[in-house]
């Protein structure tokens, strides 16, 4: 299965939250490749602590292959590559995780016929080769989202299921935001059914992940004046029903990860360790990304609203 | 294979890159089928052998060159030429193509009329004297950048083949293709061909060296080294399939399901020097000898048998009610869909 | 390779010989403004040729004591029809009598393209290898997908400028194999009008080459052989006749070592395109290889590139008729 995960803007914790749901899918033992197609600022690399390998893969990474400088984009073996103490000792019965880099240097490029091809190619022989293949592409309606609008259209992917997370911060801009980007004149629907996608199947394949949301009944927020908590459960609300009004509410939701310091300040994976041993990040927040991780693959929340 | 008269085309080294993938197809090819996927072109015939494993070759095809070779120590040599490319499919199941060229010890310091390249198919000749030992090294160690790139080649053709309409693109089973890069060094007419080395390295990287008599075709060392990557590529799925956290513990039903795939469609290709030229056949005695190729595809075969009888022991009554099922041509499963 | 006790015949597909003359040499290429312009033009075109088909059969002599060449005579029915083989064939026949030529073997132009259902022009598409520009490591520009061929790169497609980058000015193309400076060439191989593809006139005069080389073959058995004329009339319709008739009893082949080519100098542009075409077709290796060792035991071996096996004589046309034919 394809995952390609989108956002409206920057910040929204696209990356790191979907670096963490293929973490966690890899450790439950499927074999999961990581695609950075965030052409332009490629983070992955630092999510997964893979720093030297990074540098060795300098230039050969998707933008490489993607113009087609070289035949295959290069891999990077998260388990063995990474200088994260724990992510080195994957637990046994765990599946791969091989991340495929972009290339520091690669900005956006025009689309072209071969690009295209070459995007396919990849695309298709990862299907063959892995569980899960999660996609991070750039933020907006950018070059990358067109390309695999246009890839996931052809006919030799129709057999092969994708599915898309639009990530978004829980505020009143970014809720417009994401409904735009998904809904919009110019949004993904849109773009995928001038491409020749089903309007109905494409709108199917989309939820929507809440991101850095602040859960007024959190802990977090136990010292807070009544008139404060009041206040965000109102606003808190407001924002749900505004959600609605988007099309992006609760049917259409996969999931929800809480403000979670660690992601926002440290962009790395989770671990448990993290949670039980130096218990730097909440237990909830390691729940979230587990559950959204299953949720991924569970097609009782991707049948149509 | 002789020159043209009067071309000294001697070569002194020949490279290659084979990959192997199972077909995107949850049907296997019969040999009509995979003679139709192979036909790259309209009027050249495909090679269809039905004995003993139905095993269809391609014709050839040329990519021409202009590029420095991949050297070790970093010397730049340009060379022109062509590179040969061609696909097989063995059994409708697995799929492999290899892009491979000879090299002669020396060629002109200027490049040439083009159609005196092309009528010397699979030939790369350098500008000035040829650096032997970093361009075998260079080739297995795979290409740098704007280097003289077989992996490129070979994948390029392997895709093609790939999107054909033919196939359903069906997913049998999860695998990872491999590669695997050989360089054969030519000795003199007379001596007997031998494998020097065979190295498993990561990333389903595979690498090999050979020394091969002049009067060999550098198409008989792909062939051979055709068959050695299918069979590494059946040793290594396999394993694989077998090492799966899912299965280790498992038992019940989730077995069968996992070791299903591998009885349907690989456990009966095991048939080594099938196809190869005669002249090489003995290069499999090295590695029969250690680590022992078919020793271990016997003990995994056996794995699996045990564990499948096993099954059927520990949960008589499931047995029982597939078999029911299997009667009914409504329950028939075949592959299932991801 | 020692011989096995086992054999299966699809496994060890083999290239047919064809027989081969020294010199295959064509008298002339027939278009409908030659035959609009009527008989007498005809008569003078012979007239011409047969200055030139001396000095080449002298030419062949230096090789051979007893050159074997045939002659033959190309009548275009693809681009456009005109007349009718009844009514055309003795004409033509007529008048290179007159001019003391002999014409053995007759083709029709259509026959480049397909013959006896063998779709000629498109195998031999298939077979094109681009020459490659420096800097080419095994990425395959598609050929078959811009229907041009050229003998070097083009000059670069101008993209609207990234953001941030600088447009850049014009380059020139260049050709891959110049001598300090470029003759750039861009051959179109064919068009296509409602879905249907029309071959281009250097496209297929490359294939009537390859035909007169003995260099074509599909699935290893040769294509286009010349059939007896068995006397009587000729059909009424150009599909009725056979792609290569045999009018003579000469015992000359078809197909030969090499070719030369008589005609106007106004098809000089066109035969050099067919030459930057001959020089990028991947020929069948087999056929290649039996070209190569008969005519070397024959003493008379032919280049090793195809290209240059094709000789030609551009001659002035007679009586001012190069503008009469120009359209």
């Amino acid at each position: 299965m394809l995952i390609f995960a989108a956002s409206d803007k920057g910040g929204t914790g696209r990356s790191v939250t979907s670096a963490n749901l293929a973490y966690h899918r890899a450790l439950a033992g499927d074999d999961v490749c990581y695609l950075d197609f965030d052409f332009g600022s490629p983070t992955a690399a630092a999510v997964f602590d893979v720093g030297d390998a990074r540098q060795d893969t300098e230039d050969r990474g998707l933008h490489a292959y993607l113009i087609g400088e070289v035949s295959e984009p290069a891999r990077i073996d998260v388990w063995s590559e990474t200088e994260h103490q724990v992510l080195r000792f994957p637990p046994p019965g765990c599946g791969r995780l091989v991340l495929m880099p972009g290339d520091v240097s690669g900005g956006e490029f025009a689309t072209g016929e071969e690009n295209l091809r070459r995007c396919v190619d990849l695309l298709m022989t990862l299907y063959y080769e892995f569980d899960l293949v999660v996609v991070d592409l750039s933020a907006g309606r950018s070059y990358a989202v067109d390309m695999v609008l246009e890839a996931t259209a052809q006919p030799e992917m129709s057999e092969v299921t994708a599915r898309w997370l639009v990530f978004h911060r829980w505020t009143r801009q970014h809720v417009g935001a994401a409904a735009s980007l998904v809904f919009g004149k110019r949004g993904i629907v849109a773009g995928g059914v001038d491409r020749g996608h089903d309007e109905e199947a494409l709108r199917n394949s989309i939820r929507f992940v809440r991101a850095a949301v602040p859960d007024p009944e959190s802990p977090l927020w136990s010292q807070v004046s009544p008139t404060q908590s009041a206040w965000m459960r109102k606003t808190d609300g407001d924002l749900k029903q505004l959600a609605s009004n988007h099309g992006i509410g609760y049917s259409q939701v996969l999931g929800s990860v809480p403000l979670e310091p660690v992601l926002q300040w440290r962009e790395q994976l989770i671990t448990d360790e993290d949670v039980l041993d130096s218990q730097i990040a909440n237990e909830a927040t390691w729940q979230a990304l587990n559950q959204l991780a299953g949720r991924l693959t569970d097609d009782k929340y991707w049948e149509p609203a | 294979m002789t020159a043209a008269p009067g071309q000294p085309a001697r070569s002194v080294l020949a490279c290659g890159e084979v990959r192997t993938c199972l077909l995107p197809s949850f049907q296997a090819l019969d040999g009509r089928a995979a003679a139709q996927l192979l036909r790259l072109r309209a009027d050249v015939h495909v090679r269809v052998s039905e004995r003993p494993t139905t095993y269809v070759l391609s014709p050839e095809i040329l990519t021409g060159v202009d590029c420095r070779l991949p050297t070790s120590n970093g010397s730049k040599v340009r060379a022109v030429g062509t590179v040969a490319a061609r696909a097989a499919l063995t059994e409708g199941r697995l799929l492999q193509s290899t892009a491979y060229f000879s090299l002669p010890a020396a060629g002109p310091d200027l490049r040439r009329p083009w159609g005196q390249y092309l009528v010397r198919p699979g030939l790369v000749e350098p500008f000035g004297k040829l650096p032997q030992q970093a361009t075998a090294e260079g080739v297995l160690r795979g290409a740098g950048r704007g280097e003289l790139d077989l992996g490129m080649i070979a994948e390029g053709l392997l895709s093609q083949l790939r999107r054909h309409a033919l196939l359903d693109r069906g997913k049998p089973f999860k695998s990872s293709p491999t590669k695997l890069r050989w360089v054969a060094r030519r000795t003199p007419e007379g001596e007997r061909a031998s494998l020097v080395n065979f190295t498993v390295a990561e990333g389903g990287l595979r690498t090999m060296e050979l020394r091969l008599p002049e009067h060999i075709p550098a198409a008989s060392a792909a062939g051979i080294c055709e068959d050695l990557a299918l069979h590494d590529w059946l040793l290594t799925s396999v394993q694989h399939m077998l090492d799966n956290s899912r299965l280790g513990a498992a038992d019940g039903p989730s077995v069968v399901k996992a070791l299903h795939p591998i009885v349907v469609h690989l456990l009966h290709l095991w048939m080594p020097r099938a196809h190869v030229d005669p002249a090489l056949g003995h290069l499999w005695d090295v590695l029969e000898e250690k680590p022992g190729f078919s020793r271990q595809w016997e003990n995994l075969s056996r794995r699996i048998r045990d564990r499948l009888a096993l099954q059927a022991v520990a949960m008589p009554q499931q047995a029982r009610s597939a078999q029911a099922e299997g009667r009914n041509p409504n329950h028939i499963q075949t592959g299932d869909k991801t | 390779m020692t011989e096995a006790v086992f054999q299966e015949t699809t496994a060890e597909p083999r290239t047919q010989a064809v027989p081969l003359a020294h010199l295959s040499l064509e008298l002339g290429h027939l278009y409908m403004e030659d035959f609009e312009a009527g008989p007498k033009r005809l008569g003078e075109h012979f007239a011409e040729v047969r200055i030139w088909v001396d000095a080449v059969r002298a030419s062949a002599a230096r090789r051979s004591k007893r050159p074997r060449i045939s002659t033959c005579f190309l009548i275009d029915d693809y681009f456009t029809r005109f007349s009718t083989p009844a009514e055309l064939i003795p004409m033509v026949l007529k008048e290179a009598e007159k001019a003391g030529l002999v014409i053995d073997y007759l083709a029709r132009e259509s026959a480049c393209a397909v013959a006896d259902r063998v779709e000629l022009a498109e195998s031999v598409m298939h077979r094109l290898v681009e020459s490659p520009p420096p800097g080419s490591y095994g990425s395959r520009p598609p050929v078959s997908r811009t229907g041009w061929l050229a003998n070097g790169q083009r000059t670069p497609t101008m993209p609207a400028p990234a953001l941030g980058g600088r447009a850049k000015g014009w380059e020139p193309p260049q050709e891959t194999a110049a001598r300090n400076h470029s003759i750039f060439m861009d051959v179109e191989l064919w068009s296509e009008k409602d879905g249907r593809r029309l071959w281009s006139c250097p496209f297929l005069a490359a294939v009537w080459q390859l035909a007169r080389l003995g260099l074509l073959r599909h699935l290893g058995q040769p294509v286009l052989m010349p059939r007896e004329w068995q006397g009587g009339d000729f059909p009424p319709d150009w599909d009725r006749l056979d792609p290569l008739v045999k009018l003579t009893d000469t015992k000359a082949p078809f197909s030969a070592y090499r070719t030369c080519t008589l005609m106007p100098n106004r098809f000089l542009a066109v035969e050099d395109a067919v030459r930057l075409v001959l020089d990028q077709i991947d020929v069948d290796a087999g056929a290649l290889q039996q070209v190569a060792e008969r005519s070397a035991a024959e003493g008379m071996p032919v280049p090793a590139a195809v290209a240059q096996r094709a000789t030609y004589v551009f001659y002035e046309e007679p009586g001012g008729s190069s503008e009469a034919g120009e359209t």
